[in-house]
């Protein structure tokens, strides 16, 4: 096998050039001032200073805050669904699985611009409400809209991780539980919950990376005022062409993503096992 | 797990989950049957859509675009992955850490942080954008997922086994192929079908890299919310099948295989048929791939070789029948891209991007101007020069003389409001009426800052181009005070279908997208309040990096042509810069819309103007606190 050592090297170029040169670009971008030109780069931190804005500040609270929502609601579905799946015969649980992946298959935009025709004012389910003699509620351009629109298109990444450390589970404990005394919910907190850890942890880290950082199921779903950190970002570098402090708050974001991430790696009893 | 038998509420719950899966795709199923162009009633079956999705350059394109750099990335970083993961398992420790960390990085990042810093990267590195770029950037993305499932399965591989083959007498690269790749085929099948899926999923990173006219499919969708386009229900539709029968062939062909292998108990013999009808499949599909990807290249082979020109212009803002037309006539290819407004497209061009032909308004016209980024229009090209409306030529106060830009479309910016629910009397109030609390919950917004700031700057009476922060201020808080007692919505082109809908009661809109909406929608009515508006042009300009002047010059005189003037109106709704068609329009065909033709001789309407950078970056942190004020 020692003859392979060089067939990484490759990749040591490719990765500088493809990942940590970029980043620094960002970094440099960040540190900078606007007119910059190859002769004269002046550092400043006042990007960074920006941010502190209350306004900019408020992104960051909301982003947060839809990220939160979104990992909560698609943890509360995707849970049962893993659980219930789990539950069945081997070859149906695979169709069942399957069932789940395959929107993730189809464009994501694609998937979002059905959900406009469904939300909107005189859309597909106000009209059913007001058939029903319902009073339909304004959906589109609000945080629900966004939600549901995030959550359709997260779900999937939270049942497959949840229903593979499911299925990964040694049985025979639970029936020892059982054997032992323990009742149907006691079973469950301690042992399956307490098994199935890792796929949650797995799940909510994923959810949460996408939901927070999204940005066009928020222009589509949410409207033009619905400002996250992927809509500013992208406001900065596209419409106002302010890249400097584009970059200042990707650099912040990915900072923040990467302690979020360290985090939860602390918490993964797998990882722990491992190191 | 094992279970009992699984009463009704479970099932009951996985279908309901099931429901709200499949929910939006069944509804892009059954609209793509539409007759009519509404994506909320249905009108009756037709195929039409279809039969447009065939016909559509632009979508085929998308679709050659996406499925051709999935698979070319897919099979690069497999490729790349696969010897990594091999070569990194004896590497030593330092390296081995070192790269995996970084590795973990693309994988982790936001994909918004990585599609700027790759935007970043292929600018600085002054690189073409387009498709070499986007393929660039998809295996790099797309590397790291392979490395991560192979690499467990590289270690937990039994590492004997290549050297035994290399004893006795493989060469390395058949140990390579022969005993390790084999070996790590599930962990390098599930880096291929992630890989994959990413690709081809791919908006964020595509989106910021891409440039000359190349887009994916998401990028076209994405550039499609202007207008309702059925089309790409029924693009989706495909799609959907296709994906579905795939992945359906994939889980039941193994079982098939299980059960003929116990059907004939022969197991040797069936054994080597299951193997050979595994690898004869995996061909089949290797080959349809191909072929796709030949019969797309070969359409785009055909157009290579002539000359070219390189049109940025703004979403939907031209009959691409027309487009084709002037294709064939001047046996030329038009590479034709477009942006969201004007700021961005000012952004494309200080990325790098160089195009022939722009169409900017007014003020991004002067900027243009004054930064020497045009060519001179040579008027004695333009044969169809005297079919213009005098005054827009010879009043030009963005570009004075007409001496860079050819008009285009013009029109300003009212109030487009529903006669069943506005009252006449609180127009009256001008463009106050945006703030009367009885239509609370009722407007819409325009998500341009300048247009919404001249709109509180007319309010007040103040110019619409004043750079006066006490005045910016004012209208600052005229517009805060409007999102708190109005709750306003603020859109951006989905505003159209929206009043299409009658969704709301009143929007700020351009001219020509109400004379679109009234045409759709009897019940709307345009208004442009008496304190004045902003009134704008645009025009068809030339840069200075255009390849081929004689064709730039014959396309901007193909335009002014009658009956291509005519047909383009038809698409785009606005009031056309040609005299005879403006005309046409205003007494004949759009007769009675309010929407098109509106007075322009309001001695306070204004032009825009070019705003210093300061004012500019003043004005737009505003603009974000005003739609983040909510």
């Amino acid at each position: 096998m020692k003859h392979f050592k060089g067939l990484a090297y490759p990749y040591v170029a490719w990765s500088f050039a493809l990942i940590v040169l970029p980043l620094l670009l960002i970094v440099l971008y960040a540190v900078t001032a606007g007119d910059n030109s190859l002769v004269t780069i002046h550092f400043t931190l006042d990007n960074f200073r920006k941010i502190g804005d209350p306004v900019y500040l408020n992104v960051f609270a909301k982003s947060l805050e839809i990220g939160l929502i979104v990992t909560g609601v698609c943890l509360l579905m995707a849970y049962p669904l893993a659980y219930i799946i789990s539950w069945f015969s081997d070859e149906v649980q695979g169709i069942l699985i399957l069932t789940v992946t395959i929107p993730m298959w189809i464009n994501t935009l694609l998937r979002t611009y059905a959900w406009i025709s469904l939300l909107s004012d005189n859309g597909l389910i106000s009209q059913f409400l007001t058939k029903l003699g319902l009073e339909a509620p304004t959906m589109m351009y609000t945080n629900f809209a966004v939600i549901i629109g995030l959550v359709c298109d997260l779900l999937p990444f939270m049942v497959i991780p949840i229903h593979t450390s499911l299925t990964k589970m040694d049985y025979s404990l639970v029936e020892a539980a059982k054997d032992l005394g323990a009742n149907n919910f006691q079973t469950f907190r301690k042992i399956i919950l307490k098994l199935s850890l890792p796929g949650i942890i797995n799940g909510v880290t994923l959810v949460f990376l996408c939901s927070i950082s999204s940005f066009v199921v928020p222009v589509l779903l949410g409207g033009r005022q619905y400002m996250l950190i992927g809509n500013l970002i992208e406001n900065q570098f596209i419409s106002i062409g302010d890249w400097n402090f584009g970059s200042a708050i990707s650099v912040l974001l990915a900072i923040a993503i990467l302690l979020m991430m360290s985090l939860m790696r602390r918490i993964d009893p797998e990882e722990k096992g491992e190191a | 797990m094992r279970h009992g038998k699984i009463s009704i509420g479970p099932k009951l719950y996985i279908a309901l989950c099931f429901v709200f899966f499949y929910l939006p795709i069944a509804v892009t199923m059954f609209f793509s049957f539409n007759s009519s162009k509404s994506l909320t009633h249905f009108t009756g079956f037709s195929a039409q859509w279809y039969e447009k999705l065939i016909h559509d350059q632009n979508i085929l394109a998308a679709v050659y675009v996406s499925i051709s750099i999935a698979i070319f990335a897919t099979i690069a970083s497999t490729v790349l992955g696969t010897i990594t993961a091999i070569g990194l398992s004896k590497s030593r420790r330092l390296l081995k850490e070192a790269l995996l960390n970084i590795n973990n990085v693309p994988i982790m990042n936001p994909d918004i942080v990585t599609a700027i810093s790759l935007m970043i990267l292929f600018t600085s590195a002054g690189l073409q954008r387009g498709y070499v770029t986007m393929l660039l950037a998809h295996i790099a993305f797309c590397t790291p997922f392979v490395i991560t499932s192979v690499y467990p399965k590289v270690r937990s591989m039994d590492q004997n086994l290549a050297d035994v083959a290399m004893d006795l007498g493989a060469t390395p690269f058949q140990a390579l192929t022969k005993v390790v790749v084999p070996l790590l085929r599930p962990g390098i099948f599930a880096g291929m079908l992630l890989a994959f899926t990413m690709s081809l999923d791919d908006f964020v990173v595509s989106y910021f890299v891409t440039g000359n006219g190349v887009a994916n499919i998401s990028i076209l969708v994405y550039n499609m919310t202007k207008r309702i386009n059925p089309t790409i229900n029924a693009l989706s539709t495909l799609l959907i099948l296709a994906v579905v029968i795939v992945m359906v062939g994939m889980y039941i062909w193994p079982s098939v295989r299980e059960k003929l292998r116990k059907k004939t108990r022969a197991g040797g013999r069936t054994l080597r048929r299951g193997r050979r009808g595994r690898k004869a499949f995996a061909a089949a599909g290797f080959c349809c791939m191909i072929a796709i990807a030949v019969i797309f290249a070969s359409q785009f082979s055909a157009i290579s070789g002539k000359q070219t020109l390189r049109v940025f212009n703004s979403g939907e803002y031209i009959d691409m029948d027309l487009v084709s037309q002037f294709e064939e006539e001047y046996n030329c290819e038009v590479v034709y891209e477009t942006y969201d407004s004007n700021e961005s497209m000012y952004t494309k061009l200080q990325s790098g991007s160089t195009y022939d032909i722009l169409v900017p308004s007014d003020y991004m016209i002067e900027r243009l101007i004054s930064e020497e980024y045009l060519h001179q229009i040579e008027w004695n090209y333009i044969k169809n020069k005297d079919a213009i409306i005098p005054k827009l030529v010879e009043d030009n106060l963005y570009d004075p003389g007409s001496r860079y830009s050819v008009p285009y479309y013009w029109g300003n910016v009212g109030i487009l409001y529903n006669k069943n629910i506005v009252d006449k009397k609180d127009l009256e109030a001008g463009w106050e009426v945006l703030r009367n609390t009885k239509y609370k919950g009722q407007v819409y917004m325009y998500d341009s800052e300048r247009d919404s700031f001249m709109v509180a700057l007319k309010a007040l009476g103040y110019s619409m181009n004043t750079k006066d922060k006490g005045e910016l201020q004012e209208a600052y808080e005229w517009l805060i005070n409007q999102s708190e007692t109005m709750d306003p919505v603020y859109v951006g082109d989905d505003v159209m279908d929206n009043m299409i809908s009658g969704n709301k009661a009143m929007a700020v809109v351009y001219s020509g997208d109400a004379a679109y909406v009234i045409n759709e929608n009897e019940d709307m009515d345009y208004y442009v309040p008496e304190e004045g508006t902003n009134q704008w042009y645009d025009a068809m300009v030339i840069t200075k990096y255009c390849r081929n002047t004689e064709l730039a010059h014959q396309f901007i005189n193909y335009f002014l042509n009658e009956d291509v003037a005519i047909q383009n109106t038809e698409y785009i709704g606005y009031d056309s810069a040609v005299k005879s068609v403006y005309e046409y329009f205003r007494d004949v065909e759009y007769k009675g819309n309010t929407g098109c033709a509106p007075a322009s001789d309001n001695p306070r309407n204004e032009v825009f103007h070019q705003q210093e950078q300061k004012v500019k970056v003043y004005m737009s942190n505003l603009w974000t606190k005003v739609k983040s004020h909510q």
